[in-house]
Order: structure tokens, then C-alpha cells, then sequence
């Protein structure tokens, strides 16, 4: 884990509803693997770092994908080429890829899209077939980006691909499945495949393991830290009914 | 660097002047980019005699200039400590103090005998100020008939250096540090997190699932200045400040304001390398104004 002072080397708007931002950090881009994040500290601005998945990782440059909420996030919004922030990362514990595998479905809710591109180059590397399925409140919402041999989109008003949600549209037959989106949409997940890999959100404050702040309830009781051995779980470990599904900044959730 | 950072609180002579704070730092071992050149000592994460899962989340929410917690001390217990922890924390060249809790003051001394003698166990802070847990904790720490009780207990069973945290929820905080100091105190902390509560306009319940929590940040830097400087006038123990350090600057001010040292907790989260930041700042202004240590740094506290 580094922390480092990183250039924004480009800013994306690929819809209204998303922007991109990425900073060249090749300390970063070059070890990260699909689910860990950056930790982004923003000054002036809040107090505490802002953590992002990393959405993709090309040529040095780590890019993160998020929408305006907040705070923090507004700050992002100001960035332009040129600036410097400071990146702490990559933390916590990636997407794991079961040699047993043959095909994996990649299934994302809003801003859940933000691992699953490079769970996508990750699944490729490991010889996968590679099932992409996005799914958002309405067409606007979905993210503009994919990868993958096939594509399913599922909108919950009807208005592109599948009417209904991520999850209801992912085929049958997929080897693995790796998941991220709202905590109540991941309890589905978990509910029709207990192995499938999540990703989960929580509020977090250091992101490297001593402020305990980013608890993740266990089935087998207790908690643990999403910011270490997470954010990655086995969706039938956590205990969805108490972990919060209302994020106050979180997009879909 | 020429300028002698070096500082003694009570029997503990550390390098600086600069602590890591209890629950900031987790037991050290695991902390990223860690400088040990700047780091006076280490306070642990609290820790009880039993192992403690702690509170459901959402456990922490970010505030104006600070922040709520409410981890509820989480934590492996005691044994799990002494097995884990204290044989690395012996090999160390810097102290580290046990921050230790209980529901009874029976159980603060239970845990301090335990602990007492382990190699890696430099000493010990009584957390009497924690608001995050249901038995203990905050309560023993706002009645001083309370605190001087729990210091006593840990007293009898250890030699070591004794801290006693503060918790700031008290209307005259001399009245505690005084009963700390008669019971057998060797330094107090002050101060550790004020009561706050923050509720979420979407679902109109307060954002952590614990309802309030312990406030820290740079909020509440001048509100702890000042009980810590109120702290020093009433004691001749030594007083270690904290309370929203982030810079050098505002660890000079609690050392001006009559603190022997200064804890840096909060800032770590957003700044692994925020205690050598401060340390070196501290350093740097001593430098500056021709001062040659830190025993040199002018102090204002005036005694009644």
C-alpha cells in the first residue's frame, strides 16, 4: 500500500449521470486488481478521505467513476487536468477468479458498475468467459461503459434491456458471479448464490485497518473491517439484514 | 535536526513529544507507512479482558471539521493481546501503553496484573472516558469519587506508569484530574471525545446505529486546550494533550498551554504520516525561533 501525490491526468463525463476521473499513479495502476480501492484525500475539503474503486487501470493512469452526491465528490467534480491529490491504495482484498471457473457473470447495480471493468480485464487474464450485466433505475442511470463477451442490461423502470433488476436478468449457467451495487440489491445476490464474490459499501474513515469505522456484520457474528478483508466477500457470510442499506451519499442506494 | 526533542513523562523518557492516540492507531502493528523515528510512544486500541465484538454499524459519520465514532471498543481481550501483540511491541525502541477498560474498577485492576510484567508493556492509559459502551466506560470517568477508585484499583496492581484519559462531559475537570492525581495517577491524557449525535434527513434517525458518539477532529481542538490547560493548573502530574491535532501548530498549543507531550489521533485516519509531520513541524519551529529542545518552548501556565 502507497500513499502518493497524484497528477489528474483526464476527466470524463460519459453521461450526465457519471464522470470519471484519473490520475497518472503507476505505483497504483500497475499492482491493483478488480475490487480494491484508492482511498482519495481532497484538500482543501473534508476531513476524511473518500474511497473509490478503482474502475480501470491503463497506461499509469488510475481512473475512478462516481457521481456528484456530496461533499467530497462535488470536490472531484472541480478537478481539472493538472491537479494534485493524494492517493493512498491499492487497499483491500480483490475479486478472487476459481480456476474451476469457465465463465463468469460480472453483475452491477449504478454505481456497482465501478469494479466490474476490471474484473472484466482480470477475468480475461485468467482465461474467462466474461457475462456483463448492468443493471440501474432507468436508462439515464446506466452506465455508458462495458466489457465483456456479452452484455445483459436491466433498467427497474423497463425503459432499456430487462425490466426489472440486475440480478433477475443475469442467465443461468454462469461459472462465477462477481457483484457489486446497493447492499439491498447484493442481499439478492446472496440469496440465489451464496459463493457468488460481492463487493460491499460502508462508511469508512482511514481505510488501511485501524479505525475499525467500516464494520461489516458476519453471519458467523461479529464484524470485520470492509476496508481490509474486505471490501470482497462471500455474499452468504455477511449478514445483510445488519448491514445499513441506506448510504447517505451512496448513488442507487 | 540539532533541536533535542526529547521529553520525560514521569518515568517515561520518550524520544518526542508525539503519541499515537488510543483507537487511532490500531496495536501498531499494522499501521501503513510507519515512521518510528517521530513516535514518543504508542497508546493501543482499548482493550478489555474478554474479547468484545463491538457496536453495529454505521459506526462512524463525518461531521463539520470532525468526526463521530462509535466503534464501541471492538476488540480481541486481553490474552489474545498478550499472544499477538506484546512480543513484537517488545522488540520496538519506543514505549507502548496499554489503554486499558472495564465494567468494574475490579476489572481494570484484573487486566493491569494481568499485563503488568509482559514484555512490550511499558505502561498503562485507563480509559475512564469512552462514550460508546453500555457498562463503564464514560461513567467512571465523569464522577471523581469514580475515577479515583479505578485509578486506586490499577495502582495496586502495577509499578508502571499510569495515564488516566479524560473524558471532557464534566463541569470542572480539576475536580477529576485532582482525584487521579491523589489516587495514584502518573499522567493524564486530556481530553478524549465530547458526546455528539448527527442525524440523517432520508431515514430522520441519528446516522450511527449507536444513536450518539465521541466526537474528535479539529472541532474540538480549542475546547480541549483548554480543559487540558485547565487540567495542568490543578496537577503537578504530567498532562499529555489531545484533542483535533493536525499540525505542528496545534500541537504547540497544547505544549504552550502547559502539556509535557500531545496525542495525535483523528488526523492519522486521513495522513498515515501525520505524527511525523507534526513531530518534524514541532522541530522546525523550536529551530526557528532559536530554541535549542523543547524543554526551552515557552510555557503559559499560570498556577492559582
Amino acid at each position: 500500500m502507497l500513499e502518493l501525490t497524484a497528477i489528474v491526468a483526464e476527466v470524463r463525463h460519459p453521461t450526465a449521470h457519471y464522470r470519471v476521473i484519473g490520475f497518472h499513479a503507476p505505483a497504483i495502476a500497475e499492482p491493483v486488481r478488480a475490487g480494491q480501492f484508492v482511498n482519495v484525500l481532497l484538500r482543501p475539503g473534508p476531513l476524511l478521505r473518500r474511497p473509490f474503486s478503482v474502475y480501470s487501470a491503463v497506461g499509469g493512469v488510475v481512473e475512478i467513476i462516481y457521481r456528484p452526491v456530496g461533499e467530497g465528490t462535488a470536490l472531484l467534480a472541480d478537478l481539472k487536468e493538472g491537479d494534485r491529490v493524494s492517493l493512498l491504495g491499492p487497499l483491500g482484498r480483490p475479486f478472487e477468479f476459481d480456476p474451476d471457473w469457465d465463465s463468469v457473470a460480472l453483475v452491477s447495480g449504478g454505481l456497482g458498475v465501478a469494479p466490474m471493468l476490471l474484473a472484466a480485464r482480470d477475468a480475461r487474464d485468467a482465461g474467462l468467459r466474461v457475462t456483463w450485466v448492468h443493471g440501474a433505475r432507468t436508462v439515464t442511470e446506466l452506465s455508458p461503459e462495458s466489457a465483456g463477451d456479452r452484455s445483459v442490461i436491466a433498467t427497474d423502470d423497463g425503459s432499456a434491456g430487462h425490466h426489472g433488476s440486475a440480478v433477475a436478468a443475469v442467465p443461468d449457467g454462469v461459472g462465477g458471479v462477481l457483484a457489486c451495487g446497493p447492499n439491498r440489491m447484493l442481499a439478492a445476490v446472496a440469496a440465489r448464490w451464496p459463493d457468488a464474490q460481492v463487493a460491499v459499501e460502508t462508511y469508512m474513515g482511514c481505510g488501511t485497518g485501524v479505525c475499525l469505522g467500516c464494520a461489516v456484520p458476519l453471519r458467523a457474528g461479529g464484524y470485520d473491517r470492509a476496508c481490509k478483508e474486505g471490501p470482497v466477500y462471500r455474499a452468504a457470510d455477511v449478514d445483510w439484514e445488519a448491514l445499513p442499506s441506506h448510504l447517505h451519499y451512496a448513488a442507487g442506494a | 535536526m540539532s533541536v533535542d526533542m526529547a521529553v520525560d513523562v514521569g518515568e517515561l523518557n520518550l524520544r518526542g513529544p508525539v503519541v499515537a492516540a488510543s483507537g487511532t492507531f490500531g496495536y501498531g502493528t499494522e499501521v501503513p507507512l510507519l515512521e518510528r523515528r517521530a513516535l514518543g510512544a504508542i497508546v493501543s486500541k482499548g482493550i478489555f479482558l474478554r474479547p468484545r465484538i463491538g457496536n453495529p454499524p454505521p459506526r462512524i459519520v463525518e461531521t463539520p471539521s470532525g468526526m463521530l465514532n462509535a466503534i464501541g471498543l471492538q476488540g480481541p481481550g486481553v490474552e489474545a493481546l498478550i499472544r499477538d501483540y506484546c512480543p513484537q511491541w517488545a522488540a520496538w525502541d519506543f514505549p507502548v501503553l496499554v489503554n486499558i477498560n472495564g465494567e468494574s474498577a475490579v476489572e481494570y485492576g484484573e487486566l493491569a496484573a494481568r499485563l503488568d510484567g509482559v514484555p512490550g508493556v511499558a505502561g498503562f492509559e485507563i480509559n475512564v472516558s469512552c462514550p460508546n459502551v453500555e457498562q463503564g466506560g464514560m461513567y467512571f470517568g465523569n464522577d471523581p469519587r469514580a475515577a479515583a477508585e479505578v485509578t486506586a484499583a490499577v495502582r495496586r496492581r502495577t509499578r508502571l506508569p499510569i495515564w488516566v484519559k479524560l473524558t471532557p462531559m464534566v463541569s470542572d475537570i480539576a475536580v477529576i484530574a485532582r482525584a487521579c492525581e491523589s489516587a495514584g495517577a502518573d499522567g493524564l491524557s486530556a481530553v478524549n471525545t465530547f458526546v455528539g449525535m448527527s442525524i440523517d434527513l432520508h431515514t430522520y434517525r441519528p446516522r450511527l446505529a449507536f444513536r450518539t458518539g465521541g466526537l474528535s477532529g479539529p472541532a474540538i481542538r480549542p475546547m480541549a486546550v483548554h480543559l487540558a490547560h485547565q487540567a495542568a493548573r490543578a496537577v503537578r502530574i504530567p498532562v499529555i494533550g489531545v484533542g483535533g491535532i493536525v499540525s505542528a501548530d496545534d500541537a504547540l498549543e497544547f505544549l504552550v498551554a502547559g502539556c509535557s507531550a500531545v496525542q495525535v489521533g483523528t488526523a492519522t485516519f486521513a495522513d498515515p504520516r501525520a505524527i511525523a509531520r507534526v513531530h518534524d513541524g514541532i522541530a522546525a519551529h523550536l529551530e526557528a525561533r532559536g530554541l535549542s529542545s523543547l524543554a526551552e518552548l515557552p510555557r503559559y501556565l499560570p498556577r492559582d
